[in-house]
Order: C-alpha cells, then structure tokens, then sequence
C-alpha cells in the first residue's frame, strides 16, 4: 500500500526532476537524470513516464512554505524575502511562502504539533542543527543523500561547507541537513582596554584568569568586570572550556562524558574565575541579553558569547573590538563550539514540494547569496567558497572580525547533540548550575549529572 | 398551542448549540484525548516507543515518585501563594488610592494599569535589565532603601522563583486595579452617608461595607488570578528559562520541557490531566461556597 503510493510520487518527482533539468533557465541549469530523486524503484517509474506528461508536468506550478527563526538581530524576514523573489524569478514554476515562526524552538514545535495533528508539514524547515536525532527519531525529516548525488559536482557542494558545521548533519552514514545560518561560541575583547594595560590577548586559562583580574575595577557601588560568561543555559558556553582543557562532554550521540576529571576540571575553573580571581561575578549569571550591551558600552572587558552577535556589538560598540576562541588551559590551546540552524526537509511534504525546497536549499546556498546572508545577519558563512566571493573580501577587508569568527572554528569540537537530547540537556544544566552555585562540589554534581544522563538515554541506545 | 410550546422547549438547546459544539470540541475533547493519552507510553524522539503502549497508571505514578516532580509542585504551589493574595491585595489598595476625583487622576490608573497591556513578554524583557547586579533599577533602587543581600536574582536558586513571582505581581495588580475600581464606582453613596451619620470612621467604612460589597468583584478577581498563575509561563521563559538547576519550574514549564522539548506525550498528558482536575476543582469549590454565603 504505502508503496504504491510512493511509487506513484516518485514517478512524479521523475518527471518532475527530469523537466526543471530542461527547462530551468541558464545558471547553474542542472542536467538532472534520472538520479534527480532517491533511491529504489527508479528503473520502472521512468519506464511508465511517456515524453508528453514529462511536458505537462513541468508547467505545473509548485508551491511550499519555509518555517523559518530569527534568533539574531537582524532583519531575517527582509533578507529572505529578498532571496526568494530572485529565487522565483529563476524557476517561475516555484513559489516560496515563508512563514516566520519565533524562535527555534517555536519552528521546531509547529512543525511537530502539525505532523502529530495529523497535517501536512512545510516542505522545508529551518531547526538547530543539534535537534538532528529527535527529527530522525520521530520520523519527521528525509535524508538528502539522493539530491546531492542528482547533482552535478554534488560531492564538491557538500565538502565546499566547513567541516565543523556539517558535523552535525550526518547519522547513519545519510545526510539529513544542510547548514544554513550558523554561528560560534567566541570571546569578545576590549582590545582597547588590552592595549592601555599593556596586556596580550590571552593564550592560556591562568593568562585569560589574570587579564580578567586585571581588568576588573570598581566604581562606586558597581564593578566594571573583567570577563561575563552568561550561564543561564549554559551547555553551549561551557563547552569550550571542557574541549580546551582536552576534553568535550559527549563522544558520540549516545556517550556523554560529563563526569571526567578534565570536564570537572572545566566546572571548576569557572568557578575559580570569581572566587579565586575575583574577575567575574559568582555562580549562575543569567545575562545572555546583558551582557553584549555591558561589552558593547565598555563596562566589561571581555564577554563570552554567540559569534551572532558581532554584528549588534560592532555597531554599539567605540572601541576596537576583538574576536577570538577560548583559550585552552595550555598555553597557545584554544576552543570554541558551533551552533545555529540547517535546512532541514519534511517527509510528511508532497514529494514534488520536497523536490521544490530541495531547489531552494541549493539556490540559498550558492556562495553569493551564503556571502550576502552573512554579511546582513552576522552568521557565520557556512562555505568555504563564500570567502572567495567579492562581496566577502570586501567586507572582511573592513570587519575583519568576520574571519576572526570562522577561524575559531579550526578549534570547535562538536556541540551536544545526543539522543533525547532535550532531557540529557536538561540534566546537564539542572547539575552544572548547582555547581556554579555553590550547592554541590563540581565532582558531585558532574557524577550525579552523568548517572541521570546514562539513565535518560538508556532507552535510546543499544 | 402545543407546536408553539414544543418549540420553545427546544429553542434554548438550539441557541445553546453553537458555543456547545464549540466547547466539546475544543475543550471537552482535548482534555478526553490527554485522559486517555495519559494511560499510555508514548514518545516521539524514540522509534520504538512511537507507537503508544498501554501502561495504566504508569505516567502518573512516575511522576509522583519522581522527587523532581515533588519539587515542581512545591515550585507551583509558592508561585501561587506569593502572587495571587499579594496581587489581589495591591489591587485593591491601587483601586481605593485612584479612586478620587482629582486633576491628572486617569495619569496615576494609567501608571498602575500600563503593565497589563504590555506582553508578557516584553514585561519580563525590562525587568531582566531592572534585576541585572550592580547597574540594575530594582537593584539601585533596593540599595538606595539600605538593601545589602544577594543582587543576582535571576542566576540565585533562592531568589529566581521570587524574581519571577515579583514581576507577576507587578503585571497584574493593575489589572486586578480596574475591576477593583469599576466595582468601587458603582458602590451606593447612601450606605457610606448612614454609616458616617452613625459616625463610623473611615476604616469602619473600609472594613465593614466596602470590602463586603465588592465580595463578588473579590470572587471573580480571585478566580482568574488563580488560573492565570497557572498559565503564565512567559516571564520564565525570558528570565530564567526555569533554572538555576530547575529552582523556577513551575507545573505549566514543565509540560512544556514533557511535551515539546523531551517529546513525551504520555507523561505531558497527565500534567494536563492534573492540571485540568487542580483548576476544576478550585473553580467549582469557590462558585459553590460563595454561592451559599451570597443570599
């Protein structure tokens, strides 16, 4: 039953597949043969499509929506509208319907509340790159292995993306996403306020402890801190600190390793950045949105955060602003960890309007419009080829903080990402923040946090 | 004669039945759907348990062994009780403050009143920079009153949940303002003109007629500042997304985290079930007993 069914839309993706090749007009014009679809029941669907259908099929207007975030400041929706009219002025047959939908998180829930409703899903979605396992898991999104092997040069298109973002786009030996407005963890500098010190940019934890000290004054009633590290939900920022002192908190998506002693280690120097150095404020500081703005007016030295913010700091900001990983606990070692969202395709879509967003995916990222996108929202360019383009080069000449942000990533190891990650994220947070409060001793709360950990992916991993 | 007395027997069914469609299909349904998803297993991160499973009791008895859970009801249970009288309360004390005619009155009702209109969440967005240590307004301003404790009170696992509670209590009083006030201006003047020919002083007058009078205004105050502690979740998400260490987790957050970030739809629909039985309850029992103490 269901695979006739799906015989039948695969024989009209073929045609489908078969006409955009003929008829989409110039560019990057795919030849696209009978591989424009994946897998199996090729061979007699394209038997049982006659020359004249093909014809038809190819006027018939496809139309599909793209739940999309916008999780930085910047005006995402204008940006992408703009992309989408260029991008149906190429295929008139194509049309785009963006929806905005909140946050990632609130992209992520529509699409699940309109599957498990019983509805049909956006062809195309826009969803952390780390929530891979929980779509695959729930039977949400389709492999793009067959589109890229429809491609010419597909192998090329997919090693062109930076290696540290297409880490999280692979299970099961299938590509499921394509990264799209990604970013870093980065620390932010004064430079400025380094240069009147007499400092380096730090190279080492006890380096990056002292500049903090340094840099930390009073006045008045408030500090003027020397280093703000948002821990409110601090998996993302924390990480860093564990890869640069050896080890990350997860080896694969069913291993997390939040109890080794260099992880703990980690916790621990956290806390010895305020109690120790007095160069932070202590335990949990829940300052995401604070802190660019204290960075920004020259209060606090240095911050950690989101590479997404470089572009709202740079504008705020009247000082030379340094960008840079996370110096590892060794001198001259150094971390950072990638986030932000992929495109990710829906099963549940018409198959014609997968193969549509599919187009869409491939049209967004050419590297012209990977440089424009991040140069109007600050993302990090998900591609190599993107520097090379004109417009990157002309605008990293001017910000060079631009590359600064894409070369952290030489030192980025992977961002949780496990099965039932929202609980296995959950506990992490629940133990690390007792430890940044004081109310369990770093070792205490990083065993308790692996035992509960191994216990919510129990049923998950063989 | 009978044709006619038939038919208005069945007329008032006939109007009744558009918003009774409307309620069984979607009130009625949903919390039926949850009760009978709550006897199952289901998850949808996880291939083999996709598919609901029979299992009983079984959500609910996790939950109710599970500490963690206790913690989360203790969480509700001080939220309620350190917003809903204290609102309820400033309310009040708003309403019988800017109820006077005086020049310029409609600016102080404005200044009380604005927070309710503003989303909830951008309420809780200004109140983020107002808690920020050191620089923060609220900060200031309690130091300047001789303040000397903890000033991180988003990242405090004592303070996060009263942070939250505080800036509940500041949205709603102006709220709870208006009917407070609308129930004072339509008061009869005659009583409070007896009771000072028997020279009743001004808080006789409070105690004994206004605050009786307005029992009904009281009644319904505290019956939608009651759910609406319940359903307000939105400052959580923007102050403290629950944290630190789950210390602001509050019954609603957590079917949430259950539904849409750990993806268990058994578990979530017995947070419903229980949510939905709390409020029912709570709703019967006040209409009741105030039903019987009204004639």
């Amino acid at each position: 039953m269901k695979n006739k069914v799906f015989s039948k839309i695969f024989a009209v993706v073929l045609i489908l597949g078969l006409l955009l090749g003929a008829c989409a007009p110039a560019p990057a014009a795919e030849p696209v043969q009978e591989e424009a679809a994946p897998i199996e029941e090729e061979a007699p669907a394209e038997d049982a499509a006659p020359a004249e259908e093909e014809e038809e099929a190819a006027m018939e207007p496809v139309t599909f929506q793209v739940f999309y975030p916008v999780a930085v400041d910047a005006p995402i929706a204008a940006i992408l509208n703009g992309y989408i009219e260029e991008f149906q002025a190429e295929y008139p047959h194509i049309t785009v319907e963006p929806v905005f939908s909140g946050g990632y998180g609130d992209v992520q829930t529509a699409i699940q509340t309109t599957i498990d409703g019983g509805g049909e899903p956006p062809a195309l979605g826009v969803m952390l790159a780390t929530a891979l396992y929980d779509l695959i898991n729930a039977d949400y999104i389709a492999p793009l292995d067959g589109y890229v092997a429809g491609m010419e040069g597909g192998d090329a298109y997919v090693a062109d993306f930076l290696p540290a973002f297409l880490a999280n786009s692979y299970y099961d030996e299938q590509l499921w996403s394509i990264p799209f407005q990604r970013s870093a963890v980065v620390m932010y500098y004064n430079a400025d306020m380094f240069a009147a010190a007499g400092l380096e940019t730090p190279t080492s934890w006890q380096s990056w402890a002292d500049a903090a000290q340094l840099l930390t004054t009073k006045e008045g009633d408030a500090t003027n801190w020397g280093l703000q590290f948002p821990t409110g939900w601090p998996y993302w920022l924390f990480q860093p600190l564990a890869i640069g002192n050896g080890q990350n908190i997860l080896s694969d998506d069913c291993t997390v390793v939040f109890d080794d002693p260099a992880v703990i280690e980690a916790v621990e120097f956290y806390n010895d950045l305020s109690a120790v150095y007095g160069a932070m404020p202590a335990g949990v500081q829940a300052v995401w949105p604070t802190a660019t703005t204290d960075f920004a007016s020259g209060s606090t030295a240095m911050i950690v955060h989101s590479s997404g913010s470089l572009t709202g700091i740079l504008a705020q900001a009247e000082f030379e602003v340094g960008v840079m990983a996370y110096p590892g606990k060794e001198v001259d070692t150094f971390a950072s960890v990638p986030g932000g969202g992929n495109f990710y395709i829906m099963k549940g879509a018409p198959q014609e309007q997968q193969d549509a967003a599919w187009k869409f995916v491939e049209f967004i990222s050419r590297p012209n419009y990977v440089a424009d996108y991040s140069i109007n929202t600050g993302y990090i360019a998900s591609r190599a080829s993107a520097y090379e383009t004109d417009a990157m080069l002309a605008y990293t000449a001017d910000v060079p903080q631009a590359l600064a942000t894409r070369d952290v990533l030489q030192f980025a190891g992977a961002e949780l990402a496990t099965q039932n990650l929202g609980q296995v994220r959950g506990i992490f947070h629940d133990y690390i923040q007792r430890a940044f409060n004081g109310e369990m001793s770093p070792a205490d709360a990083m065993a308790a946090a692996q035992i509960e950990a191994d216990v919510a992916m129990a049923d998950f991993c063989p | 004669m009978q044709a006619s007395r038939k038919r208005s027997k069945s007329l008032p069914y006939i109007l009744v039945f558009p918003t009774a469609a409307f309620v069984a299909l979607f009130t009625a349904w949903p919390v039926l759907l949850s009760f009978y998803q709550s006897f199952f297993l289901q998850r949808m991160n996880i291939a083999k348990f996709r598919e609901p499973t029979f299992i009983g009791w079984g959500n609910y008895v996790d939950l109710f062994t599970d500490p963690y859970f206790i913690d989360v009801i203790k969480n509700t249970l001080t939220y309620i009780l350190g917003t809903v009288p204290i609102s309820i309360i400033l309310g009040f004390l708003f309403a019988l403050l800017v109820n006077r005619k005086v020049r310029g009155i409609g600016l102080f009702r404005l200044a009380f009143f604005h927070p309710m209109v503003l989303p909830m969440v951008s309420a809780a967005t200004i109140w983020l920079f107002f808690f920020t240590p050191d620089y923060g307004l609220f900060n200031s301003t309690l130091r300047f009153l001789g303040y000397s404790g903890p000033e991180n009170w988003t990242g405090n696992p004592n303070l996060a949940l009263l942070s939250v509670v505080i800036v509940a209590i500041w949205k709603n009083s102006g709220y709870y303002m208006v009917f407070y006030l609308a129930g004072l201006q339509n008061l009869p003047d005659d009583v409070y003109e007896a009771a000072a020919l028997d020279g009743a002083n001004g808080w006789q007058s409070l105690w004994r007629i206004t605050f009786p009078l307005l029992r009904r205004t009281t009644l319904f105050i505290t019956i939608i500042a009651f759910i609406d502690s319940f359903r307000t979740v939105d400052h959580i998400f923007v102050l403290t997304s629950g944290g630190p260490s789950r210390s602001s987790t509050v019954l609603l957050f957590e079917l949430w985290l259950e539904r849409f970030e750990y993806q268990d739809i058994g578990t979530s629909a017995a947070i419903t079930v229980i949510f939905v039985i709390v409020l029912l309850a709570f709703t019967v029992t006040n209409l009741i007993t105030s039903d019987r103490k009204e004639v």
